[in-house]
């Protein structure tokens, strides 16, 4: 069936329309002139139809729009240049109270009778555009926050490749986010975790039993160095658009577990410092006893023969018992520093000399250069460090070669170095260089450097020791000026 | 008690005369029954019954014209400053070289704070 309506009617339809439309719409004729503003642009102005109505359209721009709008209205006319006509842009509204607004402008072209006319269709983008800048404002939030995190902040996906880093994870780890960016997680992560990950995830996604997802735990980490360290890892489950993804919070546990480990060996220190005192009675009166009668009964043999020998011999390994003794109570009590104004070159010097006498020493060279302010120190306690120092690299270059100390002046402090020509030490052995009663010599306690350190670090110093590839072992102590 | 031993040996075959103790008690007894004054006290910091430098106060008091020379196994600083300001001449470490207790035992006569003369 068909039905004809009449021409009033279509346009009483096209009236409606324009009238309940949503979007603006205003049209104008060839000089610019308002010819309809339809109800919705009376909304999105703020002026009513009657005060628009024969107005050149430019009153709804704000500069230099304003301006601009009669020439390019001329311009399409005469040279058929057009900007806006045939399509459409966002450009800024002017509402009658002077505010602006965001909008979006599509400019159609008619011909009513011989009168060209343009419609404009004006869409509000207020709206869009705060929520867009809310989203904006929230992301760099978001981002600021995961930026800005103490603890690393690590995203993986459901396969467990890398999707965020934070500079936090960067500074922990040692990788850049580029260089993690899509990699597997697990290589952030030592033996045998770093096997095991990928079967933990699977397990998670397909079973959904969860050993650590919701929950913490302490874990370890892998530097990119390969060294290792203790972390807390938190780890949260999101589904995205992209899919599910888990977000590893890590809270760097080394200092804890760094001080915890202080702690128990302060302890431990402090145990061993008692028992050493009891030892020390218990072991040095017998041997004071020995010694002395040993001494009287050798004294009457006569002076030449074997036995004498013998009792000489007996003297001699009582005295190194004597100084194991010695050396154990240095390292487990070392006296609290006494100090005194210290001129460490005449110190290191002075050193030198009581080592001179030992035949061990004929053939080592020790050349002592440069100078620093006194140091406020204990000297004899320095003194057993030096000499600790110096007899380890005359043993490590088999009693022959030279000992370079170099003095030097640094930040508040006194920095000596000791270079010697032997064979370095590897990596593997540095680590245990400093732990008591660790040694590398068929005949040592393991306490010299031990020792050397508790009595560097009593006077807030720092000791470190390096083989340079060229060779050799470098021992640097550093003492504050005013040190203990 | 072997030091005890070795001591009296050493000092008796260089011609010294001496009188030993092996507790505190039978010491500060000794002492007082000798007919001879007594120039060097070789003193242990710990013995059965002492333990302390009390007994090196109460040597000084009793016997201020003689030297003393305390020995010990081990000494801390503290206790080394102590005896010192106590009056004792020297503090010598256990063990000792023999050879040397002669000349250390002459040196502490030497040093004897001579007696007030009247």
């Amino acid at each position: 069936m068909t039905s004809f309506e009449p021409q009033d009617r279509a346009a009483q339809v096209l009236r409606a329309l324009v009238d309940s439309a949503v979007d603006g719409i205003i049209v104008i004729d060839a000089r610019g002139h308002i010819e309809t503003f339809n109800p919705a642009a009376e909304r999105l102005f703020g002026y009513r139809l009657d005060e628009v109505i024969g107005r050149n359209v430019n009153i709804l721009m704000p500069s230099p729009y304003h301006e601009e709008h009669d020439r390019y209205l001329w311009r399409y006319q005469q040279a058929g240049q057009a900007r806006i006509i045939g399509i459409g842009r966002e450009v800024t509204g002017l509402r009658r109270d002077g505010t602006t607004f965001p909008l979006h402008l599509s400019v159609g072209e008619m011909t009513v009778g011989s009168e060209r006319k343009f419609t404009g269709i004006v869409h509000d983008l207020s709206e869009r555009i705060r929520l867009e800048e809310r989203l904006r404002a929230s992301e760099e939030q978001w981002r600021s926050i995961v930026e800005s995190a103490v603890d690393a902040i690590v995203v993986i996906d459901a396969g467990g490749h890398i999707e965020a880093f934070n500079p936090a994870a960067e500074r922990l780890f040692g990788y850049t986010p580029e260089e993690v960016a899509g990699q597997n997680v697990r290589m952030l992560m030592p033996q045998p975790y770093r096997e095991e990950h990928d079967g933990y995830l699977a397990r998670y996604m397909e079973t959904g039993k969860a050993r650590i997802i919701g929950s913490g735990r302490e874990v370890t980490g892998l530097r990119r160095d390969g060294t290792t360290f203790p972390l807390h890892l938190s780890v949260g489950e999101m589904s995205t658009k992209g899919g599910q993804k888990f977000t590893g919070i890590l809270h760097d546990l080394s200092a804890r577990v760094r001080m915890e480990e202080q702690i128990r060996e302060q302890a431990a220190l402090a145990r061993l410092g008692e028992m050493a005192a009891v030892l020390a009675h218990e072991i040095k009166n017998p041997l004071a006893g020995i010694r002395g009668a040993v001494q009287v009964i050798g004294g009457r043999l006569p002076a030449n023969s074997r036995d004498a020998a013998v009792i000489g011999e007996i003297v001699t390994r009582i005295d190194s018992l004597n100084g194991l003794i010695q050396d154990l109570l240095l390292f487990a009590r070392p006296p609290q520093p006494r100090p005194h104004v210290v001129e460490v070159p005449s110190l290191i010097a002075t050193t030198m000399e009581l080592l001179s006498g030992d035949p061990a020493f004929k053939d080592v060279q020790v050349d002592i250069e440069g100078t620093s302010p006194p140091v406020f120190a204990d000297a004899e306690l320095l003194k057993i460090v030096f000499q600790n120092l110096i007899v380890n690299s005359a043993q490590a270059m088999q009693g022959r070669g030279r000992i370079h100390v170099s003095v030097t002046a640094v930040n508040d402090g006194c920095q000596v170095r000791f270079t010697d020509a032997g064979p370095g030490i590897p990596a593997d052995v540095r680590e245990k260089i400093f732990t008591p009663f660790f040694t590398t010599k068929s005949r040592g306690t393991g306490l010299g450097l031990a020792t050397a350190r508790r009595i560097v670090e009593a006077h807030h110093g720092t000791i470190t020791v390096e083989s340079p590839a060229s060779g050799g072992t470098r021992v640097t102590i550093r003492i504050p000026l005013s040190a203990p | 008690m072997l030091i005890r031993w070795s001591i009296v040996e050493t000092l008796a075959q260089q011609g010294h005369t001496v009188v030993e103790a092996d507790t505190a008690r039978n010491a500060v007894r000794a002492m007082g029954e000798s007919r001879l004054p007594i120039d060097v006290i070789l003193l242990d910091y710990r013995l059965p019954d002492s333990s302390d430098l009390g007994l090196l106060s109460d040597m000084r008091r009793m016997h201020p014209e003689s030297s003393i020379v305390m020995m010990t196994a081990f000494a801390t600083p503290e206790m080394r400053t102590e005896a010192l300001a106590r009056g004792a001449y020297q503090v010598m470490a256990k063990p000792f070289d023999m050879h040397t207790l002669e000349s250390l035992v002459l040196e502490a006569n030497r040093a004897r704070p001579q007696p007030v003369s009247p």
